[in-house]
């Protein structure tokens, strides 16, 4: 029995087949740009076709959101990236907040300190559960929600609590260029470092490559362990920060928030290209898509639809974008990526 | 770099990479059943010891019904985790809506009504058990999504205010009235863990959604309908949810979405509590009504002491993270990545 060896392809098929495959990744890596995009003007748009007045205060407004919700989604981004997930995001964004509207009274910054020291402690010990033991994350900071939310209940005293420092709110609120003020400000400089940091230095392959897989990456010399507990460290801080200045932009700390903010933060993390399965997503694509899920929530604000269908509209898309992202729409995809780049291919060999 | 091959013990001696024994006291170390008696028995008597009345028959009543809901919807939920497939994060919210439409469907009469509440709540968790089934989708996920759904769709239909029963719907009030001095839903919790335990140890769907959860690729490479075991895991789920909405409904005798409350994490914690194994596989309907009444036991101990439900919450939380330590740490098979 003879066997053929493989026949090389030629460079024409060759170099059609990389630019099929990086125009691709091109576009899968743009896409939660483009949806921010499309959300922005569909924030002008469809109002304007609805009768309303479209203002540029729905975009302030929009940031006003993205400011605490970004954050969230980030903390909660980033630990899936390395294949983990956390749930307790909510319950330390909820004990950052009425940590820092309780202790930051007098003084805002030691408010927000306070905040974020305590949950960075409850999100290093997860995080050293997780890496050390190999605990399921999901269950463990299952447990983190329980107790950072009954910590919040108990500081708080099971009711929402006002802030009472109305300056540094109406510091935090004041508009800034007609659409910024110093709270999304804040945010926007907390994720351009958070960016920076993993996007311009070995941390961000490092934790691509431990969400990629945890035993090759190990043997490759990844200090695996520290990632881990670190990645869990940075998402309760994030949490802390965005439920501290949510706090103090609203003059509110609410004991519960509800499920709300994992809703937003799991939908705006994979909107923004993160795989649940681990090893793929960006700071950057994060924000892109909690910028595009602000747009997007303010749009139903601008036309005034009941709560209701934001709900209906928020749980679908959620199951909409989550099983666009399943093994099997996966397998999906890539097959239609063959057959788009088989067509190219020939195209390009005629 | 060598590889080491451990050296063949010889029978009736210790190998001597085990001096100390270690087999033995392996077996030593408790397991997760005993892990949560030991728990609910210490939970007693410092009950007993520390806090007045607890003993009473009608403080143990208490418990007995308060254990009763959350164990009903925790005994169905046992089978998603048991099949690998984690929780569900808007059971509690299936139960409040079964609640609705149980009140709603009074109107057809007792038996349609029970029925029809039985049917919707299958189909709800059915829906989401094929979603997750079929395509791989991350339950935690799918299950907070319908979650959102079922919220906004029962505040659409409703109007945002509570459902009450149509004035000419049959007599209900037995569904929470007391039997013999017992509360009619401790009964039904009896019959719902019985039936559980028989399905779960004594069926074949039991036995193949066990093996599942211990390791989907064996249960693959066996050809086990691994998405038919994964939808009638979340429709027993959702049964057991839709008895415990009729329950609800029939107690507060009118149905709206606050009735949630903390029922999701309670049924997580009792099932967790109970020592199933977050991973699946591992787990028992008996158990997770044990936990069931431990939870109810300590949240009775610390209401009759006066702490407030964030304290409640609080306890819940450093219970399910102690539990979740206790058997990963005693159990044999750790998760490795």
């Amino acid at each position: 029995m003879s066997v053929e060896a493989p026949t090389r392809p030629s460079p024409a098929r060759r170099t059609a087949r990389r630019t099929h495959t990086s125009r691709w990744s091109g576009l899968a890596a743009l896409a939660p740009f483009g949806f921010a995009a499309l959300m922005l003007v569909a924030l002008f748009v469809v109002p304007a076709i609805a009768g309303r007045e479209p203002t540029v205060f729905s975009v302030y407004n929009a940031l006003q959101s993205f400011s605490g919700m970004a954050l969230v989604a980030l903390a909660l981004g980033l630990t899936m990236i390395i294949g983990e997930f956390d749930l307790s995001v909510v319950g330390t964004y909820a004990l950052g907040g009425m940590l820092a509207v309780e202790l930051g009274v007098e003084q805002p910054v030691l408010g927000v300190v306070a905040a974020v020291v305590a949950c960075a402690v409850l999100g290093a010990a997860q995080g050293w559960v997780v890496a050390r033991w190999g605990v399921n994350s999901m269950a463990i900071t299952l447990g983190g929600y329980l107790v950072a939310l009954g910590l919040t209940g108990t500081i708080g005293d099971n009711r929402s609590q006002a802030y009472e420092n109305y300056d540094v709110s109406g510091a935090l609120n004041t508009p800034i260029a007609q659409v910024l003020s110093l709270r999304s400000l804040v945010a926007l400089a907390v994720v351009a470092l958070v960016v920076a940091v993993v996007m311009l230095t070995w941390v961000g392959r490092d934790l691509r490559a431990t969400g990629g897989g945890r035993r090759a990456s190990r043997v490759t010399g990844v200090r695996v362990d520290a990632l881990v507990i670190g990645t869990f460290t940075v998402s309760a801080v994030l949490a802390a920060l965005g439920g501290a200045l949510q706090s103090y932009g609203v003059a509110t700390a609410t004991s519960n928030p509800g499920l709300s903010p994992l809703i937003f933060a799991v939908t705006a993390s994979l909107l923004g290209g993160v795989a649940l399965s681990g090893g793929r997503g960006t700071p950057l694509g994060i924000a892109a898509g909690a910028l595009g899920l602000c747009f997007f929530a303010e749009l139903f604000t601008t036309l005034v639809t009941p709560q209701y269908v934001v709900s209906l509209l928020t749980g679908g898309l959620l199951v909409a974008v989550t099983l666009l992202t399943t093994p099997t729409a996966s397998r999906g995809w890539a097959a239609l990526r063959r057959r788009t780049g088989a067509r190219s291919r020939g195209g390009a060999e005629a | 770099m060598s590889v080491q091959t451990p050296a063949p013990a010889t029978a009736g001696t210790r190998p001597e990479s085990d001096p100390e024994g270690r087999g033995a006291s392996r077996r030593r170390r408790p397991g997760p059943a005993q892990v949560a008696t030991a728990l609910f028995l210490l939970l007693l008597l410092a009950g007993s010891l520390t806090t007045e009345g607890f003993y009473s028959l009608s403080n143990m009543t208490a418990i007995a019904n308060a254990a009763a809901v959350v164990g009903i919807i925790a005994v169905g939920a046992t089978a998603i985790v048991l099949g690998g497939h984690l929780f569900s994060l808007s059971i509690g919210t299936t139960v409040a809506v079964c609640a609705m439409f149980f009140l709603h469907v009074l109107r057809f009469g007792m038996v349609p009504a029970l029925a029809l509440t039985l049917l919707f709540g299958a189909a709800l968790l059915g829906v989401q058990g094929w979603l997750v089934g079929r395509f791989g989708a991350n339950p935690i996920i799918v299950t907070i999504g319908a979650g959102a759904l079922q919220e906004g769709a029962a505040t659409w239909i409703s109007g945002g205010t509570s459902v009450y029963p149509p004035p000419d719907a049959p007599d209900f009030s037995w569904l929470a009235s007391p039997l013999l001095g017992v509360p009619f839903p401790v009964y039904v919790f009896v019959v719902v863990t019985v039936v559980g335990e028989v399905v779960l140890r004594r069926t074949v769907f039991g036995r193949q959604l066990i093996l599942m959860g211990e390791s989907p690729q064996a249960a693959r490479s066996a050809a086990l309908p691994t998405s038919r075991l994964t939808v009638t895991a979340f429709v027993c789920a959702g049964l057991t949810a839709a008895v415990a909405g009729v329950l609800l409904g029939a107690f507060n005798q009118s149905g709206t979405l606050t009735t949630t409350g903390t029922l999701t994490y309670d049924s997580i914690a009792a099932i967790l509590v109970g020592g199933a194994a977050v991973t699946g596989g591992r787990g028992s309907v008996l158990r997770t009504a044990v936990g069931a009444l431990v939870l109810a036991a300590l949240a009775d101990m610390l209401l009759l002491r006066g702490y407030s439900t964030p304290v409640q919450l609080l306890a819940l939380g450093v219970i399910v993270v102690a539990v979740i330590l206790l058997n990963h740490l005693t159990s044999h098979d750790k998760e490795t990545r």
